[in-house]
């Protein structure tokens, strides 16, 4: 199977949320409880174990290019953000039990029958996606509707997205249109657009995101990290630190039976 | 000209500093209580396996009380923090989950086999040790195989904390095992002055000067952590405030005072279990203080945020 994912094209997004029901619907998830967050029309606030989309609204005080507006300067962004599924998964990496994989359509899967909800994938994701769900136990992410494609089907969000601002494909097709889209919008004038996670080298530390997206300011506005890295990539200072002081630790005790020896 | 917006939470939409509503990026840590508890049962049992091995191995006939005591300590150490994870998994009935892979990037999966292995050799060398015989001599083996498991056991807890995304703990990846195993150290050696034995003169000195090495250890590192965090401010800030910031005081407070009753002359009962319980209580205020830290470091977007974004601007601007 090829490398499939999204491209999430937030220029286009209308902030209509169609992505998160229908993928609450699918997935049969539970209600986050009705909270109101008191900030713009974002009530969902945050990606988390049962809540695999998420649609930001961010409010700004700044103009987009070419925008005039009647009242001074203000724009909307709106973002419909995902799990990664990232080329190095954090999350994937940290699992004690083997419960994430790697599917072959290349995503990152938790299995539920696996999963004893040791907790150490929550803190080892860099966008802060994946989360233990209180009343089960264990963890719980975006499986990219593994069961959909299974079946031959692209995943409920990207169905239901009515401006196609989610697009599912093949990986490498993805990164074409991507591209193409990119540098139509640099030539309207457009030249804040950019791609986030769309390869390695724009992204070192996660080696690329399956899910990408094209944005119009800093990742910070969207509450995407900008330097985002998989935590096992930089464990082996970690690890030399360890051995020096077991080492440490052992000539300690050499050295406290030999002292006690006098007098 | 008035602008409606003015009252909309876009008001505080920083350009220099963009956060989402000032909401976290990161998930804050699920673990509970045990998890911290466990860093110090399983540094206790650590220490104590590598203290039992070493007499075993350099005075073995002499210092039998000291072995013997150890190896209970890090037996009861084993088992206590066995349970202690189990207890805090969201699904404890698939314990065994923890074996069915070895995933060398996870610390946790790592750890769970040297832990594992840990507590079997400690329980093993315990229960075994005083026998006479093969029991006897299995009992030997299987404490020297706990005093090699024992090192890491004490330390792999401070690379698991430093291999995650929360800012605080990641910063420290290269202090942190140092501090670990200090107050492993410092923590083993101040239980014994609470534990009803009676040791000789001598293994009362070893004891000694082994938590002394430990609290200085333990104390340099906690100034070395402080360091290596508040590099990039808002990181280091739960160390300072909080909850965290009040244990990580305690903790420097209380192993100091251990530290100086243990250089005070006399060594009588009273003054070891003063010291023991001063050093017990800052072995533990330590890896709680660590643990809220890191809850707090994972709820500060501008500490995830910094933290990447400030070796990046360093890298543009190398004159600054």
């Amino acid at each position: 199977m090829a490398a499939v994912g999204f491209f999430t094209d937030t220029t286009i997004c209308i902030g209509c949320k169609a992505c998160e029901v229908a993928c609450k619907e699918w997935n049969q998830l539970p209600d986050d409880g009705l909270r109101f967050t008191g900030m713009s029309y974002d009530n969902t606030a945050a990606l988390g174990a049962s809540t695999w989309r998420h649609v930001s609204f961010i409010e700004r005080p700044v103009p987009l290019t070419g925008q005039e507006t009647g009242l001074g300067d203000f724009s909307w962004l709106l973002q419909s953000d995902v799990c990664k599924h990232c080329h190095r998964a954090g999350c994937l990496e940290a699992c004690p039990t083997g419960a994430i994989i790697r599917t072959e359509f290349d995503s990152v899967y938790v299995q539920p029958d696996i999963c004893n909800g040791c907790g150490y994938c929550v803190v080892s994701c860099p966008f802060g996606v994946i989360d233990r769900r209180e009343d089960d136990g264990r963890a719980w992410k975006c499986t990219l509707c593994y069961d959909r494609l299974k079946g031959g089907m692209e995943p409920a969000c990207a169905k239901a997205c009515p401006t196609d601002s989610i697009q599912f494909g093949d990986l490498d097709e993805l990164k074409d249109r991507a591209r193409g889209r990119l540098e139509r919008l640099h030539r309207h004038g457009v030249t804040e657009a950019y791609l986030y996670g769309a390869d390695a080298a724009g992204q070192p530390g996660t080696e690329g995101l399956n899910a990408f997206f094209l944005l119009l300011d800093k990742p910070e506005v969207y509450n995407l990290p900008p330097d985002p890295v998989a935590p096992a990539m930089e464990a082996k200072p970690a690890w030399t630190s360890m051995a020096f002081a077991v080492l440490g630790m052992a000539a300690a005790a050499v050295g406290a039976v030999l002292m006690g020896r006098e007098s | 000209m008035t602008f409606v917006w003015r009252d909309l939470p876009s008001h505080s939409f920083s350009e220099d500093e963009p956060t989402y509503y000032e909401r976290p990026v990161l998930k804050e840590p699920v673990w509970i209580w045990a998890v911290p508890l466990y860093f110090y049962a399983g540094g206790t049992a650590g220490a104590a396996a590598v203290l039992a091995a070493t007499a075993q191995a350099l005075a073995g006939d002499e210092l039998h009380g000291l072995v013997r005591t150890c190896r209970w300590v890090a037996a009861v150490g084993g088992a206590a923090g066995s349970a202690l994870l189990i207890r805090d998994l969201g699904r404890p009935e698939r314990f065994l989950h923890m074996l069915r892979v070895i995933r060398p990037t996870s610390a946790m999966s790592l750890g769970s086999w040297v832990l594992a292995g840990a507590a079997s050799a400690t329980m093993g060398s315990a229960l075994l040790s005083d026998h006479g015989g093969l029991p006897g001599r299995l009992g030997h083996f299987a404490g020297s195989l706990a005093g090699l498991l024992g090192m890491p056991l004490a330390g792999y807890t401070a690379v698991l904390l430093g291999n995650t995304a929360v800012p605080v703990w990641k910063a420290t990846r290269r202090s942190l095992p140092h501090l670990f195993i200090g107050s492993a150290v410092s923590g083993a050696a101040s239980l014994f002055g609470l534990l009803p034995v009676d040791l000789s003169p001598r293994e009362v000195r070893i004891v000694e000067r082994f938590g002394m090495m430990g609290k200085v250890a333990d104390l340099a590192a906690m100034t070395v952590v402080e360091h290596e965090a508040d590099r990039i401010e808002p990181v280091g800030r739960p160390l300072r405030e909080g909850i965290s910031g009040a244990l990580w005081t305690a903790a420097r407070v209380l192993t100091g005072a251990s530290l100086a009753l243990s250089l005070l002359s006399g060594r009588s009962r009273a003054k070891r279990a003063a010291g023991g319980l001063l050093g017990t209580a800052g072995a533990l205020a330590l890896r709680f203080a660590i643990f809220h830290a890191g809850k707090a470091s994972a709820r500060d977007p501008r500490a995830t945020f910094r933290q990447q974004r400030q070796p990046r601007e360093a890298e543009a601007n190398p004159q600054r």
